[in-house]
């Protein structure tokens, strides 16, 4: 595919227990277009997580090759600029409030203008939390918390966003507004979205449904 | 600002939220050992200075001295005086009386003062408490503070003086006291030498010792930026052998080496204290390392490299030790600064202040610091600090960040 953002091909990860090897991916294939949103489904301990971490260049496969816009350099340089990560327990900087959180993504890339400034008031803004960007992690709500996350997945305008069970800690109710908000968003600024979840009514949103079964796509 | 540095000062001093426990505890410990390094140092300076003070004030820097007497004092004086960095030269007699005031005996040093030449070596006139220093001829003497009080003598009163000359009858004539006024107290602020010391005019000290027209020795001043050391080994040059020239640190070299060998224990021993207090912020940083290991997970997943991260928690180390190094210089120099009101306060409670200036020989708790000494515990702290927040930082760079995120 020409316009592969992201491209996962034979991707083996096997862990030990004790004297047991697991082999937690047997050779996953995953290939995903620019522009795309992909929800991969699967039950516990099936390797969602452990293909998210892989797919954003965090932990290396065994076997197997990662490209990101065919370029094999997946290194946290390049991540920092590629690619957004919401996680399911939000990961927001106590010290820090919201505004701060979501400019801590940019903080790391380079330098703080009012430019970045402005762009991070205006995703909070977007993701409802207008009035609440001085407040800190503990002052908001677990959608709130989440809601930051987002924003600050899409901070640096990545071309990528990996969501690692971003409603796992939500309610039902709370959980899909923060589905259609990172849906929503990632339609209008033209993200690729790989969202990884439990959740058939949250995963039918996506464009492309995956299953991950016994370390493969079913 | 880089990120690591701004996250080291937010974690170390967060805004809106309860100081952090861990921050207090941390940089307390470090401002306690600066403080106490500075405070001890302090005093244990102040002796060296004030020892410094007491010997140039009444001796002047260099005092000439011979292993007999030294005759024709005028020419030696003449001839030193002349030597570059030389500010002035005056003779003295010195040694041992026995002064009786209605039938109190007391038996104080002699120091004999050559009135022509006092002024360019020692400026005695500004201790003198009670009467002055021109009122001083050879039928008067001035008397430390504490010999005073010890004979009960009053301005005015005239005290009988006996030298062991005395004590030697010859042929049976009896050698009759000598009876002079008291013309002045004089307080120096250095017990020993308030306590029991006699001025009198170089004259009536000759005549006391039978010394004729000899002097004991030279004391002399050395001229403002002139180093003591150097004008002494240029007077020695001029000096025939069996007279030199000995600066105030080779005349008091033991003693001060003593004083420095003590205060540079009290540096080493003190310096325990910031050591556990780097420590206890090491053990601190390491526990805040374990409590942030998601948050080092995610730090990592955002782009930020291992480097960064190290230094991240390397600068918190930093941190606690810039701001307990600056909140102990404070804490430190104030308490120096009320050392004496506190000194009073605690032998008010527990008495003994009167045993304390005996000892110590100081009415008052002296305080110097050298710069040398400040630089020392200032950078002794942040050096320790900051090796303090090396192992956390290198244990939280070695965090990989995909399991820092799964931990629990």
């Amino acid at each position: 595919m020409s316009n592969s953002i992201l491209n996962a091909s034979g991707i083996v990860k096997t862990f030990l227990s004790g004297d047991r090897r697991i082999e937690v991916l047997r050779g996953v294939n995953l290939d995903v277009a620019a522009g795309e949103s992909i929800s991969i489904r699967g039950e516990s301990g099936s390797g969602k997580s452990t293909l998210l971490h892989l797919l954003a260049g965090l932990d290396a496969p065994d076997a197997g090759t990662l490209t990101w816009e065919g370029s094999p350099d997946t290194g946290a340089k390049r991540r920092a600029a590629f690619l957004g990560i919401v996680f399911q327990s939000f990961y927001l900087i106590p010290e820090l409030d919201a505004l701060q959180n979501v400019l801590m993504a940019r903080r790391i890339v380079g330098h703080i203008g009012s430019a970045e400034r402005d762009r991070a008031k205006e995703l909070l803004k977007r993701v409802g939390l207008a009035e609440r960007m001085d407040h800190l992690p503990t002052q908001l709500s677990g959608g709130e918390r989440q809601r930051v996350a987002v924003a600050r997945a899409l901070m640096n305008a990545p071309r990528l966003i990996l969501a690692d069970e971003p409603t796992g800690n939500l309610d039902e109710h709370t959980g899909s507004a923060v589905i259609e908000l990172l849906l929503g968003l990632c339609r209008e600024t033209g993200t690729t979205l790989v969202l990884v979840t439990h959740n058939a009514d949250h995963a039918a949103k996506c464009g492309r449904q995956l299953v991950l079964r016994e370390g493969r796509f079913a | 600002m880089p990120w690591y540095l701004y996250l080291a000062i937010k974690q170390l001093f967060p805004t809106g939220r309860r100081f952090p426990f861990f921050t207090a505890i941390s940089v307390v410990s470090v401002s306690l050992g600066v403080a106490l390094l500075i405070v001890v140092l302090g005093v244990m300076g102040g002796f060296g200075y004030q020892i410094r003070a007491m010997i140039t004030d009444t001796e002047g820097e260099i005092q000439i001295k011979s292993r007999g007497l030294i005759s024709d004092y005028p020419g030696v004086v003449k001839k030193v005086a002349a030597v570059p960095g030389v500010a002035g030269a005056t003779p003295y007699a010195a040694g041992m009386l026995m002064v009786q005031y209605q039938n109190k005996p007391a038996f104080p040093q002699m120091r004999g003062l050559d009135l022509a030449s006092i002024d360019r070596v020692v400026s005695l006139g500004k201790f003198v408490r009670i009467g002055s220093l021109e009122a001083l001829d050879d039928d008067s003497v001035i008397l430390s503070g504490g010999l005073a009080d010890a004979l009960g003598v009053r301005l005015g009163a005239m005290v009988d003086i006996y030298t062991p000359l005395m004590l030697a009858k010859k042929d049976g004539e009896v050698i009759l006291p000598r009876t002079a006024r008291v013309v002045g107290i004089l307080e120096i602020g250095h017990q020993q030498l308030d306590s029991s010391t006699l001025y009198c005019t170089l004259r009536m000290a000759q005549d006391l010792y039978g010394l004729g027209r000899d002097v004991h020795g030279i004391n002399l001043r050395v001229a403002p930026g002139a180093r003591e050391e150097e004008v002494a080994a240029r007077v020695n040059a001029i000096l025939p052998d069996e007279v030199r020239a000995f600066s105030w640190r080779d005349s008091f070299a033991d003693f001060l080496w003593v004083l420095q060998l003590e205060k540079n224990m009290m540096m080493f021993v003190l310096l325990f204290v910031v050591l556990v207090a780097a420590f206890l912020t090491m053990s601190l940083l390491l526990v805040l390392v374990l409590k942030k290991t998601r948050e080092i997970g995610l730090l990592g997943a955002l782009g930020a490299s291992r480097r960064q991260i190290a230094l991240c928690f390397c600068l918190q180390g930093v941190g606690v030790g810039v701001v307990g190094t600056g909140l102990g210089l404070a804490l430190g120099f104030t308490v120096l600064h009320f050392r004496n009101d506190l000194v009073r306060a605690i032998t008010h409670l527990t008495g003994g202040q009167e045993l304390l200036a005996r000892f110590y020989q100081f009415s008052e708790l002296p305080e110097h610091l050298e710069n040398r000494d400040l630089a020392l515990i200032v950078v002794s702290a942040l050096v320790l600090s900051t090796l303090a927040g090396i192992i956390p930082a290198v244990m939280a760079a070695r965090l990989k960040p995909v399991e820092a995120l799964r931990s629990e």
